[in-house]
């Protein structure tokens, strides 16, 4: 009995000790285990390179970053306690969620309430950053980026006639709105929308539909491996039209699945993998296919990006403070993401970013045209 | 035309969810169980196809060992979980069949990356046949034409050969088919080997025509083929059968005109419900 006492104080102590050491504590909770594990693979690894290399560059403040990482299944049930956790017992500065809308969303709350500044590096919700002051976005919302692809269709393809495809979740939904709003202003027809579900791999029906509208030009909104078998069964279905895509066509999985029928195309929100700017972006995508085994993509680059705007928010705090953190993230002006140079925060949180727009050229994204128009892409205010 | 194309669909992916709940239809027939890791069987096909695909470069060695190892396991699941359980009610296995499908689930994520994998070279999911002016990929001839095959082939097994007599004097009456001599051990390992190696194929089939494997795969099997069988009338095969055909009409015509209200999946439900409504025991059940 007594043994175990002394053996327990002990153990106490090594833990205070341990806590005592100099770390700056960043929470970090995405999905690891479950049907979303595989963004949250690449989520973890992405930050986890933004860690080491900040470290190797001696910290900040002096003191080395430690990502408290944590596994939320994409669940939301699971996503609270983890914020409590991250709170309550490993004390964390500031997190970083690599997860998606609905688990980011349940912990934001959590986050607020605590007053740690909690920035969501790829979940699209509008209700993540709602809550409060504490919750910042490092992407761009649904709706400015549909109707950044409006403007991009409309410039290249003046008064085409559009077939839009759209995933019914929040994602596809809140992109494929902010499109049909901004489309007829820009002299664009809308012929039909068709909807289909995240499971969908077939598409038979709603491709021999398209078929018969006849569109000049098919924007279709939805994940990659959504994407994938949908851009090569238009294509063997006979539909030789424009193809342009959402942000999450964005996988180097896309040209795995689809092949050839991935050529020329775009991509409203992509990433050009061969830029030259920012200076760490070629030495991450290095980095990241030696960890991770295959290549980066913008779920991977956004968490990486997260992470360093965290660190460099410290730094321009000069404090560990959360409160200081947060003015300082709030202060965020013209910063390198990889995706993109992160232009302002606006009161709610919501970024500025120009979208990038990518085209497939040799099974591979290439830079196609920039939309930096602060009038459709302006994050919408409360 | 365009009607008559959205039908062809239609028939396409009845073909393709026949090829899957047969499975099931045949299990619950036999032993009144809910097989619902027949989904992880018709995934773990889909993977070996396509792994062994990417690594030899022949796909038709990919078929050949999809169908044998979905065999081997289905023939696992019935000899180490569903054997020892029988005594037992039938949600007892069917717990049990639900944590071996996660369990699969999770596994493939976890041996076989959850990104999915795509086949390196798919020639069939890119060119076209043209028959009356309905456009179809090579893939989906395959699949309408693997499915006749197997399930004619299966069917002229089932009442012209002595086991395959057997099997169904098992279905309608285990105790007088045993007391005729009919080896119902057998029977069981047959069923199993036919169900689980037609999903071994089916699975393969979609990835092909996905050209996409991904560990959530046997999700839509899990539900859709159960609904199919419920549709169908339990245990019926031939009611599986037509519950596929119609499912897969009823979904392709649905996809268009009542998606902006409906889910594809949530269509198919609804059209469970309703024929339910009229007929409980499904389309070709025993009341």
């Amino acid at each position: 009995m007594q043994k175990s006492l002394v053996a327990a104080a002990l153990a106490a102590g090594l833990l205070f000790a341990g806590s005592a050491a100099a770390q700056i504590k960043i929470g970090f909770h995405a999905p690891q285990s479950g049907p979303a594990a595989a963004d949250g693979k690449s989520s973890t690894i992405g930050a986890e390179i933004a860690r080491d290399w900040i470290n190797e560059k001696g910290g900040v403040l002096g003191q080395k970053i430690e990502l408290v990482i944590y596994d939320d299944q994409n669940k939301p049930d699971q996503a609270v306690p983890i914020a409590n956790k991250l709170i309550g017992q490993d004390k964390v500065v500031a997190t970083v969620s690599g997860s998606y809308s609905a688990p980011t969303r349940a912990a934001a709350a959590v986050f607020q309430t605590a007053g740690i500044p909690y920035f969501s590096a790829y979940g699209v919700h509008p209700d993540i950053t709602s809550g409060g002051n504490f919750a910042f976005r490092g992407v761009t919302l649904g709706p400015p980026q549909g109707k950044g692809a409006a403007k991009f269709i409309a410039d290249k393809w003046p008064k085409a006639k559009v077939s839009v495809l759209t995933m019914n979740n929040d994602f596809g939904q809140s992109i494929a709105d902010g499109f049909k709003e901004e489309a007829p202003k820009r002299g664009l027809t809308l012929i039909k929308e068709y909807t289909f579900g995240l499971g969908e791999r077939q598409f038979g029906p709603i491709i021999a539909s398209v078929k018969n509208d006849n569109p000049d030009v098919i924007y279709a909104i939805g994940y990659y491996f959504v994407g994938g078998p949908l851009v090569a069964q238009l294509r063997a279905g006979g539909l030789k039209q424009p193809i342009v895509a959402a942000q999450a066509f964005d996988s180097m999985k896309l040209m795995e699945i689809a092949k050839d029928a991935a050529e020329g195309v775009f991509v409203v929100g992509g990433m050009d993998r061969q830029r030259a700017t920012p200076p760490d972006l070629q030495p991450f995508e290095t980095e990241f296919k030696k960890r991770a085994g295959y290549d980066a993509e913008a779920v991977a680059a956004n968490c990486y990006s997260a992470v360093m705007l965290m660190a460099d928010a410290i730094k321009r705090a000069g404090s560990t403070d959360p409160k200081k953190i947060r003015e300082a993230l709030a202060a965020t002006k013209d910063f390198p993401m990889l995706t993109g140079k992160l232009g302002y925060f606006n009161s709610v949180g919501e970024m500025y970013m120009p979208l990038e727009v990518t085209v497939v050229k040799g099974g591979t994204f290439q830079g196609a045209a920039v939309i930096d128009d602060t009038a459709i892409l302006a994050p919408p205010g409360k | 035309m365009y009607f008559v194309e959205l039908a062809v669909k239609g028939l396409v992916y009845g073909c393709m969810y026949a090829m899957m709940a047969v499975g099931l239809t045949l299990v619950y027939g036999l032993l009144r169980i809910l097989h619902i890791a027949h989904a992880g069987v018709f995934a773990l096909g889909a993977f070996v196809a396509v792994i062994v695909a990417n690594t030899t470069g022949s796909l038709a060695l990919g078929f050949v060992l999809a169908t044998a190892v979905s065999a081997i396991l289905g023939v696992a699941i019935y000899r180490f979980a569903y054997q020892p359980l029988l005594a037992h009610p039938p949600f007892v296995p069917m717990i049990v069949s639900i944590g071996i499908f996660i369990v699969l689930q999770e596994g493939f994520r976890m041996v076989f990356g959850a990104y999915g994998i795509a086949f390196d070279t798919n020639p069939w999911y890119v060119s076209t046949v043209e028959l009356a002016g309905v456009r179809l990929n090579q893939v989906e001839v395959a699949m309408v034409i693997a499915s006749i095959v197997l399930l004619v082939g299966f069917g002229l097994f089932a009442s012209l050969t002595r086991a395959g007599i057997g099997w169904r004097a098992t279905v309608t009456d285990p105790q007088m088919a045993t007391s005729f001599g009919v080896d119902p051990i057998r029977v069981r390992y047959l069923n199993f080997i036919f169900g689980s190696g037609l999903a071994g194929i089916a699975g393969a089939l979609v990835g092909l025509l996905n050209n996409y494997v991904e560990p959530t795969m046997g999700g839509l099997v899990s539900y859709k083929a159960l609904a199919i069988i419920v549709l169908g009338g339990l245990g019926s095969v031939r009611g599986t059968l037509i519950a596929s055909l119609i499912l897969g009409v009823v979904e392709s015509y649905g996809t268009i005109y009542l998606a902006d209200v409906f889910d594809r999946d949530a269509i198919g439900f609804l059209f469970l419900i309703v024929v339910l409504m009229m007929r409980p025991q499904g389309l070709l059940g025993r009341g």
